[in-house]
C-alpha cells in the first residue's frame, strides 16, 4: 500500500513536469518570438498589419502584402481539397463494394503525405508551373475570363499554382483525418438509417455527415494550419512579388515566403525584427484559426447532440 | 531558431575538423620561396554563399598542401556570417559587401577588424528568347534601367530595337525575374543600376533586398536562372558561373566607355583594374571605365579580427589568407571567377600584415612593393 502510494506520488510529480515543461517551452517560444520583433514592433506599431510597403532599402516595413498571400493561397487550398478530400473520405470509409481497392489507396493517401514537401516543390517547380502557364491559365481565361480573377498574363506562378500545390499537400490530411471521422460513426445509427428505408446517399447526407461535422470541421482547420505555415514548396512557385492583384494568375508573397527568402541577409534591428514580426503576425493567424475551430467544434459539439 | 541551427552547424563542423587536425600536427618545414608553412590548426569561417564554390576548391587545395591545417567553410549567408564572427562563434567571416557603420560597431570599432576583398565575380543579363542567340542581344545602362523599371514592357520595345538593328526582336512581354533572398549578387545589380540611372536611385535605391517594380523574385542563383529558361520572354541578373555551366544566353552589355562586352572573368579583372585601390568603404566597380571592363562586377570579402587571441590559430589563418590571395587564386579561376589585380592583392597582403597576437605581427611574408 506504502509503494502504491509513493509511485503514484513519482508518477505525479512526472505529469506535472511534463505538463509545466509544456507551458515552459510555449512561454520561451512566444518570447524568442516577440523580443527580436520589438524593434519593429515598436516603430510601424499596428500600422505594420495594414502598410503594403516593403522596402528594405528605405527600411520601411509593413505586412498587409503577405497576409494577403497567405490567406488568399490558403484559401484556394481548403476549397480545392475540401470536396475532394471528403468524396474520398467518404469512398474509403462508406463504400465496401471496393474493399479490394481500400487498401493500396489508403497507402497511397499515406505516402503522399509522406512526400517532403521540397520534393512536391521541385515537383511544382519543373513540371507544374509551365503545365499552368501553357494548358491551365489559358483554359481558365478562355472560360471564365470574365472575372477578374482570371484576367492578366499568366506566368505559371502566382496565387493559384501556390493554392493548387498547398491543396495536393493539405489533401491527405484532410481525407485521412475526414475518413476516420467518418468510420466512427456508430453503426447503429447507419443501420437504423437504412432500417427506415433511407438510401445510402440519404444515410450519408443527413446521418454520418451531420454526426461527423465536428471531426470534419477539426479536419479542415488542421489542413489550414498546415496551408497557413507552408514555406518551401510555395516559395518555388508563388512568385515572390510583393503585390497584392485580384488576379489569381499574379505572383505574390506569403508569410513564410518573405521571412523564409529575406532571414540570411537581413542587417539592421529593424529589418529583423520585422521579419520577426511578420512571425508574430503568422502565430497569431494561426492562434484565430485555433480558437476558430475550438469555438466552431464547440458550438457543433452542443447542437449536435441536442439533435441527435 | 536558425541561429540556433548555424551555431549547432558551426559547432559540429569545429568538432569534426578538431578530430581530424591533431595527427599531424607535426609540418615539415619547405624551404625556398613557398607559401609559409603554417602551424597545426583547424580554422572555421562562415558566411556569403556566393564564393563558396571557390573557397570550397581552395580549402580542399590548401589542405593537401598543408595536411596539418583544415579549413572549414558553412555557407549560411553574408549576413549570418558577420554575426557569427562578431559572437567570435568562427575564426573568419565572409560577405559580399563590407561591414557596415552598426556592424563595425557591434565588432567593436573598426580598427577592430581587417576586411579583404577575396575575390572577383560578375554578372550577367540571362535571357530566353527564342532565335536570338548569345551575346546578340544588346542592352544598354538606359535599357537595362528601363526594363527593371518596368518603363520598358514588350521585347519591340523602340529603345531595344534601336541598339539591335538586325536582330528580331519578337512582340512578347518581357519577364522580369530577380532574386527574391537577400543576396550579394542583388547588392551588386542595384548597385550597377543605381550608378547608370538616376531614376532608380531616387526611386529604388541599393540594397541586398530592394522593393522591385516589376517583376517576379526566385530563390538563389540556380532557381533565378531555371526560372528564365522556362520562361519565354524573361530576363534576369545571374552570376556569370551559372550562366556558364548552365549554357544560358546572356546580352552583351554597353560598359562605360561604349563598347559591348559579353561578361566574362577577365571584363571582371579589366574592371576592378581601373581602381587604383579598393577599401572596405570605397568599394564599388560597377560601371568601371575601360575598353574591356564587365560593368555588373563586385568584390567578395572576408573578414576577421585584427588581434587574435590564439597566436596558433591566428597565424595558420593569415598564412591561409596569404595563400588563397596568391597562389590560390587560380581556384577561382576554375569555378569562373576572376582572379584579383595585382594592386588589391597587394593591398590585402598589406592588411593582412597588420594582424598581430600578443603584440606581434603573424604574417611573415615580405612587404608586397
Amino acid at each position: 500500500m506504502v509503494r502504491l502510494v509513493s509511485g503514484d506520488r513519482v508518477f505525479r510529480v512526472i505529469s506535472y513536469g511534463a505538463a509545466a515543461l509544456i507551458m515552459l517551452i510555449a512561454v520561451i517560444f512566444i518570447i524568442a518570438l516577440v523580443v527580436p520583433a520589438l524593434p519593429a514592433i515598436t516603430r510601424f506599431g499596428l500600422g505594420f498589419f495594414t502598410s503594403r510597403t516593403w522596402d528594405p532599402v528605405r527600411n520601411q516595413f509593413g505586412a498587409l502584402t503577405p497576409i494577403y498571400g497567405t490567406l488568399v493561397t490558403s484559401s484556394i487550398a481548403l476549397l480545392m481539397a475540401f470536396p475532394i478530400g471528403l468524396g474520398a473520405a467518404l469512398f474509403l470509409a462508406e463504400d465496401a463494394r471496393l474493399s479490394l481497392l481500400r487498401g493500396p489507396l489508403s497507402f497511397l493517401i499515406e505516402l503522399l503525405a509522406g512526400i517532403p514537401s521540397v520534393v512536391i516543390g521541385l515537383w511544382a517547380f519543373f513540371i507544374l508551373t509551365p503545365l499552368m502557364r501553357d494548358k491551365v491559365d489559358p483554359f481558365l481565361q478562355h472560360t471564365l475570363g470574365f472575372l477578374p480573377l482570371f484576367r492578366g498574363t499568366p506566368s505559371g506562378y502566382g496565387f493559384l499554382t501556390a493554392g493548387l500545390v498547398l491543396a495536393i499537400m493539405v489533401l491527405p490530411i484532410m481525407i485521412a483525418l475526414s475518413r476516420d471521422v467518418i468510420r466512427a460513426v456508430p453503426r447503429e445509427l447507419r443501420e437504423a438509417s437504412l432500417a427506415l428505408g433511407a438510401t445510402s446517399a440519404e444515410t450519408i447526407w443527413s446521418v454520418i455527415l451531420p454526426y461527423a461535422r465536428v471531426g470534419i470541421t477539426g479536419a479542415v482547420l488542421l489542413s489550414l494550419g498546415r496551408a497557413l505555415g507552408e514555406t518551401i514548396a510555395v516559395t518555388m512557385v508563388i512568385g515572390n512579388t510583393m503585390q497584392i492583384s485580384a488576379s489569381l494568375f499574379a505572383s505574390g508573397y506569403t508569410l513564410p515566403s518573405v521571412i523564409a527568402n529575406e532571414f540570411t541577409e537581413a542587417t539592421g534591428n529593424v529589418y529583423l525584427g520585422s521579419l520577426f514580426y511578420l512571425g508574430v503576425v503568422l502565430v497569431l493567424i494561426t492562434i484565430v484559426v485555433n480558437v476558430l475551430a475550438r469555438l466552431l467544434i464547440w458550438r457543433f459539439s452542443s447542437s449536435g447532440r441536442a439533435a441527435a | 531558431m536558425k541561429s540556433v541551427f548555424v551555431a549547432a552547424f558551426v559547432g559540429a563542423a569545429m568538432l569534426l575538423a578538431a578530430c581530424g587536425g591533431n595527427s599531424t600536427a607535426n609540418n615539415p618545414t619547405t624551404g625556398g620561396s613557398g607559401p609559409p608553412t603554417p602551424p597545426g590548426a583547424s580554422l572555421t569561417g562562415a558566411g556569403a554563399t556566393f564564393p563558396a564554390p571557390f573557397y570550397d576548391a581552395a580549402r580542399f587545395a590548401y589542405n593537401k598542401l598543408f595536411s596539418q591545417v583544415t579549413v572549414n567553410y558553412v555557407a549560411v549567408g553574408s549576413g549570418a556570417g558577420i554575426t557569427q564572427l562578431t559572437k567570435k562563434l568562427v575564426d573568419f567571416g565572409a560577405s559580399d559587401v563590407p561591414m557596415n557603420a552598426s556592424e563595425l560597431t557591434s565588432a567593436g570599432g573598426s580598427d577592430k577588424v581587417v576586411q579583404i576583398a577575396s575575390t572577383l565575380g560578375t554578372e550577367s543579363l540571362a535571357y530566353n528568347l527564342s532565335g536570338v542567340s548569345n551575346g546578340q542581344l544588346k542592352l544598354t545602362p538606359k535599357t537595362i534601367a528601363g526594363i527593371f523599371l518596368g518603363t520598358i514592357k514588350n521585347w519591340n520595345d523602340p529603345a531595344l530595337a534601336a541598339d539591335n538593328s538586325g536582330v528580331t526582336l519578337p512582340n512578347q512581354a518581357i519577364s522580369v525575374v530577380h532574386r527574391s533572398d537577400g543576396s550579394g549578387t542583388t547588392y551588386i545589380f542595384t548597385d550597377y543600376l543605381s550608378t547608370v540611372s538616376a531614376d532608380w536611385k531616387s526611386k529604388v535605391g541599393k540594397g541586398k533586398s530592394v522593393s522591385w517594380p516589376v517583376g517576379q523574385g526566385a530563390k538563389g542563383n540556380e532557381a533565378v536562372a531555371t526560372t528564365i529558361k522556362q520562361t519565354p520572354g524573361a530576363i534576369g541578373y545571374v552570376e556569370l558561373a551559372y550562366v556558364i555551366q548552365t549554357n544560358m544566353t546572356q546580352a552583351s552589355l554597353q560598359n562605360h566607355d561604349g563598347n559591348f562586352v559579353l561578361p566574362s572573368p577577365d571584363g571582371a579583372t579589366a574592371a576592378a583594374g581601373q581602381f587604383l585601390a579598393v577599401t572596405p568603404t570605397q568599394f564599388s566597380i560597377v560601371d568601371a571605365p575601360g575598353k574591356t571592363s564587365a560593368p555588373i562586377s563586385g568584390f567578395s570579402w572576408l573578414i576577421l579580427y585584427k588581434d587574435q587571441g590564439d597566436k596558433t590559430k591566428g597565424t595558420a589563418l593569415v598564412d591561409f589568407l596569404d595563400w588563397l590571395l596568391t597562389d590560390g587564386q587560380q581556384y577561382a579561376v576554375n569555378v569562373h571567377y576572376s582572379k584579383l589585380p595585382a594592386n588589391i592583392v597587394r593591398d590585402d597582403i598589406i592588411s593582412l600584415k597588420t594582424v598581430i597576437s600578443g603584440g606581434s605581427t603573424l604574417l611573415n611574408v615580405p612587404a608586397p612593393s
